[in-house]
C-alpha cells in the first residue's frame, strides 16, 4: 500500500488485521483515523445531495471566487477542481508551491530521492525539520541508507547538516546543527555567500563555523538541500542565490519539503494551463502561493479542498462564505457554510499522486467506503454549475 | 468576589520573538483524536521559553501565559526550554500561534519574526474554537 501521509508517498506499507506496518507516526494516525464529518449546511446536518446543491449555488453567485489546498487530493481530483475553478472563473491558490515553480522552470537544479540515496554525499536542511514533517525521509532515503555510491552511510560517506532557526529533533541527529536568529536570517544568509566566494564573512556569527560550512559544501559532490516551506523556512529568493552560488563551485539539487502528499501534481498542473498556448496566464483560473494574487479577505467565496485554512491563519482574515471538501473534521469545517465529506485519497479513494520528487505514484485504496471522493464531488458540481 | 492584592498588579512582561515549528506527536493527535481534542489542544498551546525568560516574568514550566502581539492575544502553557535562546520563543504551527499573526500562508510569512509580549497568566487555555470565532 502507499501512504498519503506526506509527499514521500512510502510504497511499503502494510495493511494488517493488528494495524499498520512501516508507517511512521503521521501515517500510521492518517490510516487509521476515525475523524470523519457529516454533510453540514450552516452548521445543520443535511444529505449530501443538499450540500452539494448549496455549493453549487453558493459558486454560482460568487463573484470573486477562490479555491485553496489541492495538496491533499489525487491528481485526478486536481484536474477536476481545475476544471471548475476555469469554471466559475475561481482563482486557485496553491500555498508553498514556490520552490516546485522554480524547479519545473528550471531555475534550480533538482534530482530523485533515489538519486538521494544513491548519491548524495552532503545533505542540509534548510528550515526544515524533517523528523517531524516526513519522518521516513531519512531513513529511506536522506542519511541512513547505503546507496550505490555511499555503502558506508550516514556513518562516513554522508554529511547531514541543519541550517533553522530552531535546534529542531533534525539537527539533534545531524553532524553539524547552525541556529539561526529570527533577527538576523539575512546576515547569516549573506556571510554564508560570502564564504563560498572566498570572502572572510563580516558577521557576528562565528566566522570559522560559516567558514567550515562553505568549506564542506564546496566539496560535496553530490549535494541535496530539503527546503522547508513554513515560517522558519529563508525567503525563497535567498535559496535560488544560494543554489546558484554552490553550483558554481560543486554540484547541488534542491528538494522542497511541503506539507500535503500531492502538491507538486498540483504546480504541474497548474504550469501547464498556464503554459498551454493561447493562455497568457491572466485567464480564469489562477495559481499563487498566497504571496500574489487575490488577498484572502477579498474573496467572497472560499473553497477549500483537502485543505484547513483557518488553522492556517490569523483571525478574521475571512469574510466570503466558505466550502469545505475534506475527509476530516477541521477547524475551517466547524464554521465552514457548506461542508461536503469525501473519501481520502489512499486511503478510500484510490487515483495518482506525484511524489515530492516528481514520481508518479499510483495509489491504490486501502478499504472500501461509502464516502464520495473528493472528484466525484468535483465533478457533480462542474455539472450543475 | 474577594481580590488578591497581587491582582492589582500588573505581571512582569518579556519581549519575545515568536518562531513556530511542526510537532509530529501533535500532528498524530490532530488525526487520531481530531483537532477539537484535550490531545490536540495540550501539544498545540504551549511556548518553549528560554530559563532566563522565565525567570524574568516569573513563571516555572507548566504555568500559563498571555501572549500578546500586534495582531492578538492568546493564552498557552509555557515549557522550560532544554536550550538556551533568550528572547525567543518556540510555539508549535496552528491556530494559537497563528493568531499572533505568525501564518505560513499569509505573506511574508517566511521572513517573519513575529515580536510578542509574554507574562504570567490568570485565564486558562482557550480551546481552538474560541481562538477562531468568524
Amino acid at each position: 500500500m502507499v501512504c498519503t501521509g506526506c509527499a514521500l508517498l512510502c510504497d511499503d506499507v502494510e495493511i494488517g488485521e493488528n494495524g499498520c506496518r512501516h508507517a511512521c507516526r503521521i501515517g500510521d494516525a492518517h490510516i487509521t483515523s476515525t475523524n470523519q464529518i457529516d454533510p453540514m449546511v450552516n452548521q445543520s446536518p443535511v444529505d449530501m445531495d443538499a450540500a452539494i446543491k448549496s455549493a453549487a449555488e453558493i459558486l454560482v453567485s460568487a463573484e470573486k471566487p477562490v479555491f485553496v489546498g489541492f495538496g491533499n487530493s489525487v491528481t485526478e481530483a486536481q484536474a477536476t477542481g481545475i476544471e471548475l475553478a476555469e469554471k466559475v472563473g475561481a482563482e486557485i491558490k496553491t500555498f508553498h508551491t514556490d520552490i516546485f515553480d522554480d524547479i519545473l522552470d528550471g531555475r534550480v537544479k533538482t534530482c530523485t530521492l533515489p538519486e538521494v540515496r544513491d548519491y548524495a554525499d552532503v545533505i542540509i536542511f534548510l528550515g526544515c525539520d524533517p523528523m517531524n514533517t516526513h519522518p521516513r525521509l531519512l531513513s529511506r532515503y536522506a542519511y541512513y541508507p547505503r546507496g550505490e555510491k555511499r555503502q558506508h552511510g550516514w556513518e562516513e560517506d554522508r554529511t547531514a547538516i541543519t541550517i533553522d532557526l530552531r535546534f529542531s529533533h533534525t539537527a539533534s541527529i545531524c553532524k553539524e546543527a547552525y541556529t539561526i536568529d529570527p533577527n538576523r536570517q539575512i546576515e547569516f544568509m549573506d556571510a554564508l555567500m560570502d564564504a563560498l566566494s572566498n570572502k572572510v564573512p563580516k558577521t557576528t556569527y562565528d566566522k570559522k563555523r560559516i567558514l567550515k560550512l562553505a568549506g564542506t559544501l564546496k566539496k560535496a559532490e553530490f549535494g541535496v538541500i530539503f527546503a522547508g516551506t513554513g515560517a522558519s523556512a529563508p525567503p525563497r529568493d535567498a535559496i535560488i542565490r544560494l543554489m546558484d552560488r554552490l553550483n558554481e563551485s560543486s554540484d547541488f539539487r534542491l528538494l522542497p519539503l511541503a506539507p500535503g502528499y500531492n502538491l507538486r501534481s498540483i504546480a504541474e498542473q497548474l504550469r501547464q494551463l498556464h503554459n498551454r498556448p493561447g493562455d497568457d496566464g491572466d485567464g480564469g483560473s489562477d495559481s499563487s502561493s498566497g504571496g500574489s494574487g487575490m488577498d484572502l479577505h477579498e474573496a467572497d467565496c472560499i473553497l477549500c479542498l483537502g485543505f484547513d485554512l483557518m488553522n492556517s491563519l490569523p483571525a478574521h482574515g475571512i469574510n466570503g462564505k466558505m466550502i469545505v471538501i475534506d475527509p476530516n473534521e477541521t477547524l475551517t469545517s466547524r464554521y465552514a457554510d457548506v461542508v461536503i465529506p469525501c473519501a481520502a485519497g489512499g486511503i478510500d479513494c484510490a487515483g495518482s499522486a506525484v511524489r515530492m520528487d516528481g514520481e508518479t505514484v499510483e495509489i491504490p485504496l486501502i478499504r472500501e467506503s461509502e464516502r464520495l471522493s473528493d472528484g466525484a464531488i468535483l465533478k457533480q458540481l462542474l455539472e450543475v454549475v | 468576589m474577594k481580590m488578591e492584592f497581587d491582582e492589582f498588579l500588573a505581571a512582569p512582561e518579556c519581549g519575545v520573538v515568536i518562531v513556530t515549528y511542526p510537532d509530529i506527536f501533535r500532528t498524530e493527535a490532530g488525526l487520531r483524536h481530531g483537532k477539537f481534542s484535550k490531545e490536540y489542544q495540550e501539544l498545540s498551546a504551549v511556548i518553549v521559553l528560554d530559563s532566563g525568560d522565565m525567570a524574568k516574568i516569573e513563571v516555572t514550566d507548566g504555568d500559563l501565559v498571555e501572549i500578546k502581539s500586534e495582531a492578538g492575544v492568546v493564552v498557552v502553557r509555557v515549557k522550560e526550554s532544554e536550550k538556551e535562546h533568550p528572547g525567543i520563543g518556540y510555539m508549535p504551527e496552528g491556530a494559537w500561534a497563528y493568531i499572533l499573526g505568525a501564518s505560513p500562508v499569509t505573506p511574508p510569512a517566511s521572513t517573519l519574526a513575529l515580536s510578542a509580549k509574554v507574562g504570567r497568566s490568570r485565564q486558562e487555555i482557550p480551546a481552538i474554537e474560541d481562538v477562531y470565532r468568524r
